[in-house]
């Protein structure tokens, strides 16, 4: 356990010394702050009635969300996937895995690592943006601790599958195959909302699938759930609005959430089998 | 340690040793079973390989490789560029699966994790974390070797000091020359006293100055009794340094020995003879071939323990013998004789 926390101390060292931090930092100031301009002018104004304004307000905010959990992905995509093979092709790894350490270990440590900077991530900006909803706004989620866990969940994944295919193909091949497994999970997730909608049963297991074989756009969902006020849900449901892709219809199934533990295991597991076989 | 250039040793044919070695069973080596590792680790030689193979696709980087180092001596491992020397490195230290044979390193099986908190590695390829400053680097080596957080400074310090980097400590490695890198990586593999340090290239992005340096350290690691594995085609490196050498070509061992071994057998005498008659060698075949070069007689091929009887014959023949120089075949002309012999 000590060599993973050698590794993982040492990701986060490098993370800050290369302004990682800096640069989340930056851009959550920067969108934070814009959408606090947002919130306030919607929560504001004038043309809305309070009852319009409650259901606009977390209706932005989920857009928001999305926004950021794309971001998210787009960052988990971008740290994870030169991790192994930068170094690899530098010959770093090389002094590091002809010491008394498994390689299991430093693949560990590397994912332990860059999950603590995710879930940093994850958690700084959720806990900002609601707090400056709140205050702007006093609107309050129903759950805004799982919507930050969630979302932290849906980025783990694609750091997972970037670490994976980091430790068999190029840096930048991995990055590319991570972000557009991302939208791809999503697309499937919009198709499978619409033949729900539409109730045209192929396109509906395509979403089904999709959320099966790439559980992010799942997650997502579980996320928007945690969002939504009873007043949207009401309402939602009343104009038999079935075909919103940034509507959750209930909370995830333990089931689903198992599925997505072993999903987690079974990728992390396929990771350190390629690193350990990897010749070096 | 017997000099390098000794003459005085028994030849060694393209081989021999790698045969000699072959019909040893690794499970056998040092009188016991890998399962009692600890008499095994102290009484087998420090790198022991039988018949080791490694395939890339249909390329054979490896093939049927078989030698000994012994513990103690500093082990020159030279071929040509592409030759499979740090394909052989790679798979001593476990970074490489073999696909045949058998090795045992410090008396463990490839890849040993207990077995690598032993070895100094210093590879082909010497980068480190860039952002991280050379102090750092060390330490984070103690942190993986497992050296206690008390000895981390003067592990530190002490390291930084043998590869003259102690000025440069808190400098970050990216802004490191080449060369500078290369010193850091040594002094990475010197930490905690290694038994064996494994060194591949380690002169190749430094400076003559350095290149001294790297000897010294070299012949240090000897006195303290550590086992050096040099992977290099600097022929005249592995001269100043090594004990014994291995020569691989194509993944073959081409020839095993001690320089002395290695070279002996091709030793040369140029004589300056005077008071003899024309064609005074004719009857002297027997201590080797002859030939003129202006006033110089040279033999060539003589057993250097046979210069003292030719001299003798030809102060008896009524010869004045003017000058005697011995002259051994340089590293580089038998290494390179080797090759053009397959």
């Amino acid at each position: 356990m000590s060599q993973i926390l050698t590794i993982a101390n040492l990701t986060i060292t490098e993370a800050v010394r290369r302004r990682l931090l800096a640069a989340f930092l930056a851009i959550t100031v920067v969108i934070v702050g814009l959408s606090a301009w947002g919130f306030d002018r919607l929560s504001h104004a004038q043309s809305l009635t309070s009852g319009e304004s409650n259901i606009a307000v977390p209706q932005a905010l989920i857009l928001f969300l999305f926004m950021f959990s794309f971001v998210l992905a787009l960052s988990a995509s971008a740290i994870a996937s030169p991790s192994i093979s930068s170094e690899i092709e530098s010959g770093v790894l090389l002094t590091v895995v002809a010491r008394p350490i498994r390689r299991t270990e430093i693949l560990l440590g590397k994912w332990l690592g860059l999950a603590v900077l995710l879930a940093g991530y994850a958690a700084g900006v959720c806990a900002l943006e609601f707090a400056v909803v709140y205050w702007v706004s006093g609107f309050v989620p129903p759950s805004p601790f799982l919507v930050g866990v969630y979302l932290f969940a849906e980025g783990a994944l694609l750091l997972t599958l970037s670490l994976a295919l980091s430790t068999r193909i190029p840096a930048i091949a991995a990055g590319v195959v991570g972000v557009a497994a991302f939208g791809a999970g999503w697309l499937a997730g919009v198709v499978g909302t619409l033949g729900t909608g539409l109730n045209i049963a192929a396109l509906r297991t395509v979403g089904d699938v999709g959320r099966f074989l790439l559980p992010t756009d799942g997650l997502w969902h579980a996320a928007i759930y945690y969002l939504q006020p009873s007043s949207l849900i009401v309402q939602h449901f009343a104009e038999g609005q079935r075909s919103d892709p940034f509507f959750a219809q209930g909370a995830p199934s333990w089931a689903y959430l198992l599925w997505v533990l072993c999903w987690l295991f079974i990728l992390l597991l396929a990771a350190v089998t390629s690193l350990e076989r990897r010749e070096l | 340690m017997s000099p390098p250039n000794s003459a005085e040793r028994p030849a060694v044919g393209r081989g021999e040793t790698v045969a000699a070695d072959a019909p040893v069973r690794l499970s056998e080596a040092g009188g016991a079973g890998l399962g009692s590792r600890s008499s095994v680790a102290t009484a087998s030689p420090a790198v022991h390989t039988v018949a080791l193979h490694k395939r890339f696709g249909n390329t054979i980087a490896v093939k049927s490789l078989s030698m000994t180092v012994e513990r103690g001596e500093v082990f020159g491992f030279l071929g040509p560029n592409g030759a499979g020397k740090t394909t052989v490195v790679k798979l001593l230290l476990g970074l490489s699966r073999p696909s045949g044979g058998e090795a045992l390193v410090l008396g463990a099986p490839l890849g040993d994790l207990e077995t690598r908190r032993q070895i100094g590695y210093l590879p082909e390829l010497f980068r480190f974390q860039p952002l991280l400053t050379a102090r750092e680097v060390i330490r984070l080596h103690c942190r993986l070797l497992g050296r206690p957080k008390t000895a981390w400074t003067q592990d530190a310090n002490e390291a930084l000091h043998t590869v003259g980097l102690l000025e440069r400590a808190d400098d970050r490695v990216g802004t490191f020359s080449k060369g500078m890198q290369q010193r850091l990586g040594l002094g990475v593999a010197l930490l905690g006293t290694p038994a064996l340090v494994v060194l591949d290239e380690p002169t190749s992005a430094l400076d003559p100055v350095g290149r001294h340096d790297v000897r010294e350290i070299i012949r240090n690691l000897r006195e303290r009794g550590s086992t050096v594995f040099l992977n290099t085609h600097l022929l005249e490196e592995a001269q100043h340094v090594c004990d014994r050498v291995a020569v691989i070509d194509k993944g073959t061992a081409i020839a095993t020995g001690s320089l002395g071994e290695l070279l002996g057998h091709h030793s040369r005498v140029r004589l300056k003879v005077e008071g003899l008659g024309p064609n005074w060698w004719s009857g002297l075949g027997r201590f080797g071939r002859w030939h003129r070069e202006d006033e110089w007689t040279i033999v060539e091929d003589i057993d250097p323990k046979r210069v003292a009887d030719l001299v003798g014959e030809l102060v008896r023949l009524g010869g004045r013998v003017e000058a005697v120089v011995p002259e051994q075949q340089s590293l580089e002309a038998r290494f390179l004789e080797l090759l053009s012999e397959r």
